[in-house]
């Protein structure tokens, strides 16, 4: 039985290594088309949605229902892998001190932020919570979204018992008017309803128009 | 009026476009890939000593043609592949022409790669060897190509996927059985002895040249999927070169490799003297089928699993391409068919199956018959004798290999003269990939250029098909006669249907090319494509006054 036999050269190795080298860089640049205009754009506004959502923040108050906009931020954060944290703002009368015990507003609060844990623990990702005590709510808000270098402020509509008169209360205003970062607010119940009632109406009197 | 606007504006369906650069790598690996398991043995057995430097020849007319392909394919994403380009270029007559071959081509290439998946498969199953089986063998390459007919009629296709997958494996196999090769059994010295010994007579040289080119046919499957593949002009170019130098770096790495193997485990002659690797193919047709799973088996330690999974890896690569060659018969034959070149009957579909069967059934009743024609001297005697006086006994792989070097060298010639035409007569189709080294010059008082390569290319090329015709004693009567046939159908069509056949019908190409870009994804072309037809049109109009 004659015995296998193995040449080994220099030779032959500069060759492999040749062949494997060239195999190797033929594939990866292949592989690696340069991107189209199209692309480019798809790509910036990807990497736009990561900065606009790197860190979000929920906001609830005795005024503010956030409750659907927190499942929504949620889903968001979870898509995006962003910091989420969800403030219970109290807004302390001046009557008061600033660090007076609030049990009614403070167990509200308990059981705002309660529900967000669980949405956020239903979605798979995790939650910081705070309950934050200010004479201002808008001034509280924006002093929590500058500490956490918020990318953006999700806040819900004003609660329909005191509703006054104005489409979103004037706390939810000042805080999107004055905001360094993008607000996002929903608007629920009887005001999302008019809004597509509005809607429906803006497309019948088109319609109407179209027709004439 | 309503339904006649709602009728414009639905659009017939298209094709898809979302094929990934891997996909249309693999679509044309799948289908060039297979070829060097064919070529080497051949080449081995007749360009001897001079194997790797027949492979250089063809290699370097086959980067030209790879170039040519990939500028073309990238200018007109179109699937039509060669017979369009020279449709384009050159008119219906020469489209058809270019067209016809490609078909000779593909309905070889169905025969020769079932012929040759049997050979490899016949490395585990000895009951295949078609010396000692002729008749098994035989059924076996009809029951395959039968089989194929079928699942096509049927319209079962191997997916992207698993041409994917099983273009992934044999790059990455090949790669290590020359990686281990050259490692463990390489000598240099072999190599030149081998080369100034065994060095073969100009004759057999042109032999071996032109049966090299057989392991580089199959580009026509990139250009083909142009119409399919995401943002082809910018894809194409890195899947066409890719795949070019892939297909290349092995063929030359295979044959040199071949030349200076030191076998792993000593091959014994006849006489019991120690043969060298190469020396097993010569007079030997069924080791020349299996020429890569003999080499794979050889390689140093590699090899002791290698012996075992190349033949069927092998083996399915071939399968895939010659499915490749019942598909893009049918689909080269479809679309000549809708641009008036063949009868609409070609054009049939199957009501049930939705598959062009007719251009299914009758060319893989062709390639029967061409199986039947390569195999008669080896299943009757008295055939042999025949094939002796009138073939110098040229059959089997050797006669399937004849036709197949004819049909490609002469569809590639035509597509180096339409890649000419076309840059003298369409300037304005932005081109993302032009060949290098080009002359610029003025034709029609618009600035274009010439491509120098494409002119060395159609020489190489040209210059196979005429070592084609003087070394293959049936290539050179069986190829022309199959040209003639078709020029001879096509005239009798086109009288037929009231149509030129020597000149060419009007075609909108402009309208044609807008349509091509829109759909590309690649609109910057778009814009690009625009523009110089708006720049050539104001010259147009200037210079027209004053003439």
């Amino acid at each position: 039985m004659p015995q296998p036999e193995v040449h080994a050269t220099l030779t032959g190795a500069i060759a492999a290594l040749f062949l494997a080298a060239t195999i190797v860089a033929t594939f990866w640049w292949m592989l690696h088309p340069p991107a189209s205009f199209v692309e480019r754009r798809a790509k910036e506004a990807e990497t736009e949605l990561e900065r606009m959502v790197g860190s979000i923040i929920v906001v609830f108050t005795s005024e503010i229902a956030s409750g659907h906009m927190m499942a929504l931020a949620a889903k968001l954060a979870r898509g995006e892998r962003s910091d989420l944290l969800a403030i219970y703002v109290i807004e302390m009368p001046y009557t008061l001190p600033p660090d007076a015990e609030m049990p009614l507003e403070e167990r509200t609060a308990l059981d705002a932020l309660g529900a967000a844990e669980t949405i956020a623990k239903n979605t798979g990702i995790s939650i910081r919570t705070e309950i934050v005590k200010a004479r201002s709510t808008k001034q509280a808000v924006l002093d929590i979204a500058k500490r956490e270098r918020a990318n953006l402020l999700v806040v819900g509509d004003n609660r329909e018992g005191k509703y006054v008169g104005a489409p979103l209360s004037r706390t939810i205003e000042e805080i999107a008017a004055d905001a360094k970062c993008d607000v996002l607010i929903g608007v629920e119940g009887k005001h999302g309803r008019l809004l597509t009632q509005d809607h429906g109406a803006t497309t019948e009197s088109l319609s109407g128009k179209q027709e004439q | 009026m309503a339904t006649e606007a709602v009728a414009t504006q639905r659009r017939s369906p298209e094709l898809r476009r979302a094929v990934t650069p891997w996909g249309s790598f693999s679509w044309g690996y799948s289908d060039v890939g297979a070829d060097i398991f064919v070529g080497l043995g051949l080449v081995l057995a007749y360009a001897a000593g001079a194997t790797n430097v027949a492979f250089l020849f063809a290699g370097i007319v086959y980067v030209c043609i790879g170039l040519a392909y990939t500028e073309l394919a990238a200018a007109y994403p179109f699937a039509g592949g060669g017979p369009y380009f020279v449709l384009r270029g050159l008119g219906d007559l020469f489209g058809f022409i270019a067209g016809w071959a490609v078909l000779l081509d593909f309905t070889i290439d169905i025969t020769l790669f079932a012929w040759s998946c049997t050979d490899y498969l016949s490395q585990l199953v000895p009951v295949f060897l078609g010396s000692a089986h002729p008749w098994v063998h035989f059924l076996v390459v009809l029951s395959l190509i039968v089989a194929l007919c079928l699942l096509n009629v049927a319209g079962v296709r191997e997916s992207t996927a698993f041409n994917g997958v099983v273009s992934a494996l044999d790059v990455l196999s090949e790669t290590c059985i020359l990686c281990f090769g050259f490692l463990f059994a390489f000598r240099p010295d072999l190599l030149l002895h081998n080369m100034s010994v065994s060095w073969p007579s100009p004759y057999h040289l042109m032999l071996g040249t032109s049966l090299a080119i057989v392991s580089f046919v199959g580009l026509e499957s990139i250009s083909q999927a142009a119409q399919e593949t995401y943002r082809p002009a910018s894809i194409i170019p890195r899947t066409s070169v890719s795949l070019i130098l892939t297909i290349l770096i092995f063929a030359l790495a295979y044959s040199n490799l071949a030349l200076g193997m030191q076998p792993w485990h000593p091959i014994l002659g006849a006489h019991g003297h120690p043969l060298q690797f190469w020396q097993i193919f010569p007079f030997n047709s069924d080791n020349q089928g299996k020429a890569v799973a003999l080499l794979a088996a050889q390689v140093p330690y590699w090899g002791a699993i290698a012996a075992f999974y190349v033949p069927i890896l092998g083996a399915i690569l071939l399968l895939i391409s010659s499915n490749s060659g019942v598909f893009g018969s049918s689909r080269i034959a479809y679309s000549m068919s809708r641009t008036d070149l063949l009868p609409s009957l070609f054009q049939r579909v199957h009501p049930r199956f939705r598959t062009p069967s007719v251009s299914v059934i009758a060319f893989c009743g062709l390639a029967v018959l061409t199986l039947v024609f390569a195999a008669l001297p080896s299943l009757d005697p008295a055939a042999l004798s025949v094939y002796g006086r009138l073939f110098h006994g040229e059959r089997g792989l050797d006669f399937l290999a004849d036709l197949y070097a004819f049909g490609a060298a002469t569809s590639y010639s035509f597509v180096f003269i339409a890649l000419i035409a076309l840059r003298l007569t369409d300037p304005f189709s932005p081109r993302k990939f032009k060949i290098p080294l080009n002359v610029p010059v003025r034709f029609r008082g618009r600035k274009t250029s010439i491509p120098v390569l494409g002119v060395f290319g159609f020489i190489g090329i040209f210059s196979i098909l005429l070592f084609t015709l003087m070394t293959h004693p049936i290539g050179r009567i069986a190829g022309p006669s199959w040209l003639l046939l078709g020029v001879i159908l096509y005239i009798i069509y086109r009288r037929h249907r009231r149509l030129p056949y020597l000149r060419s019908q009007k075609h909108d190409w402009r309208q044609h090319q807008r349509e091509i870009l829109r759909t590309s994804g690649d609109l910057e072309l778009l814009d690009e494509y625009e523009a110089n037809l708006k720049a050539a049109d104001e010259a147009a109009a200037r210079e027209g006054p004053s003439q």
